[in-house]
């Protein structure tokens, strides 16, 4: 341009010189120039039009920035980023509606996100606190890391993660460059290079240092709680950085994942020249290795273990209690209607308050000890509230044994009561008959005596006395009334048992009769024997008065030959007849006869 | 990403550590420290406009007592065979090691440095021995891991070359 300009000054000035001449030049110029002149004039109006500039900037204007942008130059950027930076500031000063309407999209999305992340770790290491604070397993935790120093978080971690694969590194194995790099959440690692690097170098070093075969390798690092598990393929390594205890079949895990991903990738690893990328495509496979398992959680499984044997404990407890209350119940009510049962007790009522058990009712005092009986029935007597009024019974058994106290009976008798009769049985001596006799009707509950079956001791020894009597043969000599010689003995014996007998028959209202009974053998004439039996009857009946013997009863007669003792075909039943007999017989001086029970009164010396 | 294995190579205490924290973390620290075993390292560079992460074995410095396992070199894109200028011996030393690494894995892409170049007045090095090795093939660098002087380059360099293998 600047050029033009000079060659246009020169033509100036010549046609200020000649005109004439210059008319042909400038016609002939114009014939030249003219079409370029044109053109350059449009150039020029072209370069002064800001507007016509503007159309034309704005036509290459987005391709020179992609241009420049092509070159990596920060040029543009930096050169842009002030303008844009104050265009954003003067926006958001001008109407901050604009910006936020157009970010909203983005903006949204993004705060929701971080919101619903925050709250979410929040809720969960709230949970963590609230399930790890208030157990007894929480605060061992927290005395654990005061004692160790450790974080309370550590702590937890350690006791209830049971593993956690936190880092798979996949490397290659001849270099120890990474080809891929997995890492579990919120897990804190180091440069991923380095450490396959320094991994390949000590899994060299090992087998360098200890002389390993090849196909011997090292299969894993621990330090602390940290363990690193390792896994080769021919040309790759795969590495898990698991903390805690992973179960073995986590390295089954770890070499199928190298099995397949060297299947997959055998060219790419084989060809491997430090380009990561293609291995890329390995992720989701390494990633179904970061797996992380917690000790099963005590709330999950302790809890319900736990509420069953409590819930088990507390419903064998009702249960036992419950059977434990009805067997009482039971013992009780089967205790009561046993007391109902027993002679001389009345229950009128009876209640349970509690652990103690109200009887109300009457008692005979003679009736049974009712806390015996509760001890009996196997229950405790402390329990048993007994209200028992004392009253007389008319109970049999109770009448029965009001009599034995009242009436205190030799051994021998038995007393017994129907329907209040009172029955005495056995033998007694005829004071305490008579006691029995005067006394039995007063004793309540008694309305009659028998005493029927009651033996009077007294009076058998009064029918001991008559058999006694009655076996004595007193004898005589043939046709005399005199005792034969040596009789004299038995004479003295009869006559010291009739006077006992007349002495003890005088306690029982007896009237005691003797008979004398004199008999003769059938030698010489009837009427003679029967004078002479007479004589001898009451011969002993003068000798017994002449002794003292009451006169009263003894009755001497004489039979003769009409009842003999013996038959008198030998001397000795002659002999036995020339004697005297004795026959005792009592009668009742009251109305009432007393029988002997025994066959003794029918005693008879002889036959 | 592409990823280069590259590995530092030398006598103990020639200063392989030390460059590799110069070139990684740029600080040079004057206490020594045997490195036992492998100190694996790495950085991304940017060559041609494509990042590359270096991942560097400082492998420990080879003496007497302990000979260089080959075994942590398996899989290396290049590396760096450093010697100490200021002892003539570790030249020697590198250059026996160097051949023992071809014999076991072929030519790899790699540099000689001589380090400690800031230690000029204790150089043992003659520079005609150094036209030598380039006229052997090396590509030979002077460099220092105290001062920093062509380290950065020397890795790119190299990252470069494994690159171009």
């Amino acid at each position: 341009m600047a050029e033009q300009a000079q060659r246009r000054a020169p033509m100036a000035q010549a046609q200020e010189k000649s005109t004439d001449n210059n008319h042909a030049y400038e016609e002939l110029r114009h014939l030249i120039v003219a079409p370029e002149q044109e053109e350059l004039a449009a150039i020029e109006e072209r370069l002064d039009n800001l507007e016509k500039r503007t159309v034309d900037v704005s036509e290459v204007v987005a391709e020179a920035i992609h241009m420049r942008r092509a070159t990596g130059d920060q040029a543009l950027a930096n050169a842009l980023a002030p303008t844009i930076q104050e265009t954003l500031r003067e926006s958001v000063r001008r109407d901050p509606h604009v910006l936020a309407d157009a970010l909203f999209p983005v903006m949204g999305p993004a705060i929701r996100k971080s919101i619903t992340e925050t709250l979410r770790s929040m809720l969960e290491s709230f949970n963590e606190a609230l399930d790890n604070s208030f157990s007894t397993r929480g605060i061992q935790w927290r005395i654990e890391a005061m004692r160790t120093g450790k974080s309370f978080s550590e702590i937890v971690l350690m006791h209830s993660l049971l593993y956690r694969v936190e880092q798979v590194f996949l490397i290659h194995r001849e270099s120890g460059l990474v080809l891929n790099h997995i890492v579990a959440p919120t897990v804190a690692t180091q440069d991923p290079d380095m450490i396959a690097g320094m991994l390949s170098a000590i899994q060299q070093f090992v087998r360098d240092s200890f002389h390993a075969k090849n196909d011997e390798t090292l299969g894993s690092l621990n330090v602390g709680e940290l363990q690193v598990w390792l896994e080769e393929s021919p040309n790759a390594v795969l590495a898990a950085v698991v903390r805690g205890h992973a179960p073995a079949d986590f390295r089954q895990a770890m070499n199928e994942a190298l099995e397949d991903i060297q299947r997959h990738f055998s060219s790419a690893l084989a060809n491997f020249k430090g380009d990561a990328g293609p291995f890329r495509a390995a992720d989701e496979r390494l990633s179904k290795l970061l797996e992380t398992r917690y000790r099963e959680s005590p709330t999950d499984k302790k809890k319900p273990r736990t509420a069953l044997i409590v819930g088990g404990i507390a419903l064998a407890l009702f249960l036992g209690w419950l059977g434990y209350v009805s067997y009482l119940s039971w013992e009780w009510s089967r205790f009561l209607g046993a007391l109902q049962k027993q002679p001389g007790v009345v229950v009128v009522s009876y209640a349970r308050d509690g652990r103690t058990f109200h009887i109300q009712g009457f008692r005979d005092p003679l009736s049974a000890d009712p806390k015996a009986l509760v001890s009996q029935a196997g229950l405790d007597p402390e329990r048993a509230d007994m209200q028992l009024a004392p009253y007389y019974s008319l109970d049999d058994a109770i009448v029965a044994k009001r009599a034995e106290e009242l009436l205190h009976p030799p051994p021998t008798v038995k007393l017994a009561a129907n329907h209040g009769e009172l029955r005495a049985e056995g033998s007694a001596s005829q004071q305490w008959i008579t006691k029995l006799e005067e006394r039995a009707p007063w004793i309540a509950g008694v309305t009659k005596v028998d005493d029927s079956h009651l033996l009077n001791s007294n009076l058998q020894q009064l029918y001991t006395l008559k058999s006694s009597i009655e076996s004595i043969v007193l004898l005589f000599p043939l046709g005399s009334a005199d005792l034969e010689a040596g009789q004299e003995g038995k004479l003295t014996e009869v006559e010291t048992r009739i006077r006992e007998l007349q002495t003890q028959s005088e306690g029982f209202h007896q009237t005691v009769t003797i008979d004398l009974i004199g008999h003769s053998d059938t030698t010489g004439i009837e009427g003679t024997n029967l004078v002479l039996s007479q004589q001898r009857a009451e011969q002993i009946r003068r000798f017994l008065l002449k002794n003292g013997i009451k006169r009263d009863g003894l009755r001497p007669s004489g039979v003769g030959t009409t009842q003999p003792l013996r038959d008198e075909a030998s001397e000795e039943g002659r002999q036995l007849n020339r004697s005297v007999t004795f026959k005792v017989s009592f009668a009742s001086n009251t109305n009432a006869t007393v029988e002997s029970p025994t066959t003794s009164t029918s005693t008879r010396p002889g036959n | 990403m592409i990823q280069k294995k590259v590995c530092m190579l030398g006598s103990f205490s020639v200063g392989k550590t030390s460059l590799v924290r110069r070139f990684v973390d740029s600080i040079f620290d004057d206490k020594y420290h045997t490195t036992i075993g492998v100190k694996v390292d790495k950085k991304i560079v940017k060559t041609n406009g494509e990042d590359v992460t270096l991942v560097l074995w400082d492998i420990h410095g080879e003496d007497v007592y302990q000979k260089m396992r080959m075994s942590y070199l398996r899989g290396m894109s290049g590396y760096l065979l450093v010697a100490d200028g200021t002892r003539r011996q570790t030249l020697e030393d590198a250059l026996s090691l160097n051949e023992r690494v071809v014999q076991e894995f072929g030519k790899i892409p790699s540099f000689l440095l001589l380090n400690k170049c800031d230690l000029r007045d204790q150089w043992e090095i003659e520079p005609s021995q150094e036209s030598k090795l380039i006229g052997a093939g090396w590509n030979v660098f002077q460099t220092s891991a105290k001062t920093g002087d062509a380290v950065e380059k020397v890795f790119l360099q190299l990252a470069q070359a494994a690159l171009d293998k």
